[in-house]
């Protein structure tokens, strides 16, 4: 209580006390560590913060901050170990040299009731790249708060900066991403949610560290330099009694290299007291190939692209998880979860990490409180 | 699209929209519960839509923005 109290003074010298009026903003803080471990010898660990502030009765400004330590990581296809691990960018096992991601965000928030609008900005580095972007988001609530329509729009300007000498076609990677969604009241027991959501990426979009062997030349993974994708999703909660409630979502997916997916996602959530609130999700997700990976083995040294990472062939995954919801006493919160996630057996997860199936285990625990 | 974004438009800022208040102030009591959330764990639907990101060559369908990072 006394570690509350003392962020409690140092917030009050930092920000000066606006006088605010009847608002659903609220001052809350948060503090939280996630987790990630696999079976490819990836271990991220993530603590987290987030501070809002109300500046004036409908002004909110938002601070987060998210670490990503990674531990260690390696490649396990016999290649070359000394190269840096494409999915988390940290070093192979061998050298056991950590890589830190540092990912703040920046966000001021309008809100009077009926209308949200949200500015943000969000700046990332680590070892082998930088994020940049910028995002606004805008909720309209209609028909006396049943209805919420909302647009969202983010454009990032990333780039590549490899950890050892090779020079990328491009080292950009630039994002754009518009969300349109609409959130239904539909009885006092069921809500539904609909979003689409169009994005487009541009630069640089395969790994610069994934290569193949072919006739004894290293090719590295060439993908085509644009995507345009487009996702539907449709979204319900519902109250199944007094203390039970679902929610369940789908998903379909669709891009210009031929990917398909559907996702799948039901929870249930049981109130085991007052103040205690806990349940189970499952979730399926199944994806088709793009259009230019070939199997393993199979490339030419005419082929124009080269794919070797798994997300670019067919597979399947499945998710169950554990949520964790601890109310207490003044509004305090702690929240935890932990989530088992498998893949079908590829033999691209074979030839670069040697496993079948990749397997992980992620989890969050948060603490949030008003101050 | 053009044609949808129209229909979908006509549909909430007319009169039709009077259909879908379907739910009364006094009536919303529900809506506040935890579980009645489509992301009832914060803090899990961020670290997912992370996990998810870089596991999986989906993207979208969620109305929240996600940084990008070299793990993609």
């Amino acid at each position: 209580m006394q570690i509350k109290q003392m962020i409690m003074l140092i917030l009050s010298l930092i920000f000066l006390d606006v006088t605010s009026f009847a608002s659903d903003l609220k001052d809350k803080m948060s503090f939280g560590i996630n987790t990630y471990n696999d079976n490819a010898d990836v271990q991220v660990y993530s603590p987290t913060f987030a501070l809002y502030k109300k500046l004036g009765s409908q002004w909110l400004l938002g601070v987060k901050m998210r670490i990503d330590a990674v531990t260690a990581a390696s490649i396990k296809n016999g290649s070359d170990a000394t190269h840096v691990d494409a999915v988390t960018a940290a070093s192979s096992k061998e050298s056991i040299a950590d890589d830190i991601r540092y990912a703040p965000t920046a966000m001021l928030t309008y809100d009077d009731g009926d209308n949200t609008l949200t500015f943000g900005a969000y700046y990332s580095t680590e070892a082998d790249y930088i994020g940049k972007a910028v995002f606004v988001n805008y909720v309209k609530q209609l028909n006396e708060q049943n209805t919420a329509v909302g647009i969202g729009f983010s454009q990032s300007f990333d780039k590549w900066e490899p950890v050892f000498a090779r020079e990328l076609p491009k080292d950009n990677r630039d994002e754009t991403k518009i969300d349109f969604s609409i959130n239904q009241l539909i009885t006092p027991e069921f809500s539904m949610q609909a979003v689409y959501s169009y994005m487009y990426s541009a630069g640089f979009l395969s790994s610069p560290y994934h290569f193949t062997l072919q006739d004894n030349i290293a090719k590295y993974e060439n993908y085509p330099d644009t995507r345009t994708g487009h996702a539907f999703a449709l979204k319900g909660v519902s109250l199944l009694s007094k203390d039970n409630a679902m929610n369940f979502s789908y998903r379909y997916y669709m891009d210009d290299w031929d990917i398909k997916s559907h996702t799948a996602n039901v929870e249930f959530l049981h109130d085991i007291s007052h103040n205690i609130t806990s349940g189970l999700r499952l979730r399926y997700y199944t994806q088709t190939a793009s259009n230019f990976v070939k199997p393993v083995g199979s490339y030419t040294l005419n082929d124009k692209y080269y794919a070797i990472d798994y997300r670019m062939s067919a597979f399947d995954s499945y998710t169950i998880g554990i949520p964790f919801i601890y109310r207490m006493k003044g509004g305090d919160k702690l929240t935890a979860s932990i989530d088992y996630y498998k893949t079908s057996s590829n033999a691209y997860l074979k030839n670069w990490y040697n496993v079948d199936s990749l397997q992980s285990v992620f989890t969050t625990l948060t603490y949030e409180f008003d101050y | 699209m053009y044609k949808i974004l129209m229909i979908v438009s006509l549909i909430f800022f007319s009169g039709c929209s009077e259909k879908l208040v379907r739910v009364m102030p006094y009536e919303k009591e529900y809506f506040a519960q935890d579980k009645m959330s489509l992301s009832p764990v914060a803090d899990r639907a961020e670290q997912e839509g992370h996990v998810f990101l870089i596991r999986e060559a989906s993207a979208g369908g969620e109305s929240a923005f996600q940084g990008g990072c070299g793990c993609r």
